[in-house]
């Protein structure tokens, strides 16, 4: 699949940039999960026109103008992306590869912590957010993973090459398929639960779930959502800051050359019309830069 | 070396500890993201507390020793020390005023 303009997020930010970038003729392709974005379970007020309706509706809505104008959209997580001749390669987790000239990203901020007893408490002494740094130090020691999206499949999968054994703890599977087969595949067990209280002394020694059933684990894992915004930027060589926003100049350029960012990944306030005005900047040069190369 | 981040292991970390009297030292690895990203402000640590805190590095990849010995199961992970006595670590990446709020609280 080849575009001209990929946009990573299905949120406001993306959507608007969709929008102008596909007004401007610009093969737009739109990756991500509406229901992720943080005004889609809420009620708008602060937006001009809008007194009242839901986020849900305006995404909806958006997302139908964006296609009006031509831009495709896909329900579905990017694993990976890199820099390629001409532009970039992004891998969804269905396994797909896209071709694109430009990049946008429009993730907006994930929730990362799951707030239940012990998380906090054991950051550091069991408790990760981050598999892929920390898998050495759980070289076979028994360890779960809390999570129902991509980015726990794939963090499951990468942990069955080092624990003793892998519990994926997940209520439901957000996942693709692909990416669920891969974990399960490579040997995770997979327990459909909710987590309830880390466990331990010094260190974890369990993670209690919500039928009491406590997993006898040195390592709790949580990777929630899809892989990190601040991931996937430096896949392609923009470091974001200590709280995981990208700066951007004032054409949402991140400074490595194709790469836009709009959204509440830029930065506060994490507002809709800064989100829409960031948007429809980054959509505009993303397009015009894809189409000058 | 005053202002810069210095770069020890396992052989040469006792003796930073002991000849600052505050300490600092940030544990990382290559394949780690959230240490490249704590990384730039390591550094900016080390030039603006020079001479009130020594600001290191310590490649946990390279030098297993001293994470197996601070039971470090997290990067990036901050070990700090004072007059000698490690004080509550610092876990995961932190915005720059916060660790330089705690370091100078110390």
């Amino acid at each position: 699949m080849d575009a001209d303009v990929t946009i990573i997020g299905m949120g406001p930010a993306g959507l608007q940039a969709a929008i102008h970038s596909s007004r401007k003729k610009a093969k737009t392709l739109v990756l991500g999960k509406m229901e992720n974005s943080a005004i889609y379970p809420t009620e708008l007020e602060n937006y001009l026109g809008y007194r009242g309706g839901s986020g849900k509706e305006l995404l909806a809505s958006g997302a139908e103008q964006a296609r009006s104008f031509g831009a495709s959209l896909l329900q579905e997580d990017v694993i990976s992306v890199e820099k390629a001749e001409g532009g970039f390669i992004l891998r969804l987790e269905s396994g797909k590869e896209v071709k694109s000239k430009a990049l946008v990203f429009a993730p907006g901020i994930s929730r990362k912590k799951l707030n239940i007893p012990g998380e906090k408490e054991f950051f550091g002494k069991g408790v990760s957010y981050c598999a892929t740094c920390d898998c050495n130090f759980y070289k076979e020691k028994p360890v779960a993973i809390i999570g129902e999206a991509s980015e726990a499949a794939s963090s499951a999968e990468l942990m069955t090459h080092y624990a003793s054994k892998v519990y994926w703890v997940a209520k439901e599977l957000k996942a693709n398929q692909n990416m669920v087969d891969m974990a399960l595949g490579a040997g995770a067990n997979l327990v459909q639960s909710q987590p309830k209280t880390v466990r331990g002394d010094q260190k974890v020694t369990g993670l209690e779930l919500e039928d009491g059933t406590v997993l006898e684990v040195n390592g709790v894992f949580i990777e929630l959502g899809s892989r990190s915004s601040a991931d996937l930027a430096m896949d392609v060589g923009v470091l974001p800051d200590p709280e995981g926003h990208l700066k951007v100049d004032e054409e949402c350029g991140t400074g490595v050359e194709g790469v836009f960012a709009c959204g509440d990944i830029t930065g506060k306030p994490w507002q809709l019309a800064r989100a829409v005005g960031q948007g429809a900047v980054a959509g505009l040069n993303a397009a015009s830069y894809a189409r000058s190369g | 070396m005053a202002g810069k981040v210095v770069e020890l292991s396992d052989s040469t970390f006792d003796k930073f500890v002991e000849s600052n009297k505050v300490v600092m030292v940030d544990c990382w690895a290559a394949w780690c993201r959230p240490c490249l990203m704590l990384a730039p402000v390591v550094e900016e640590l080390a030039e603006e507390l020079a001479g009130k805190v020594g600001v290191a590095k310590l490649n946990v990849d390279e030098n297993p020793g001293i994470s197996m010995r601070f039971g470090i199961s997290a990067i990036p992970t901050m070990l700090v020390f004072k007059d000698g006595v490690m004080k509550e670590p610092l876990v995961g990446v932190r915005p720059k005023a916060e660790i330089k709020n705690y370091l100078m609280s110390l």
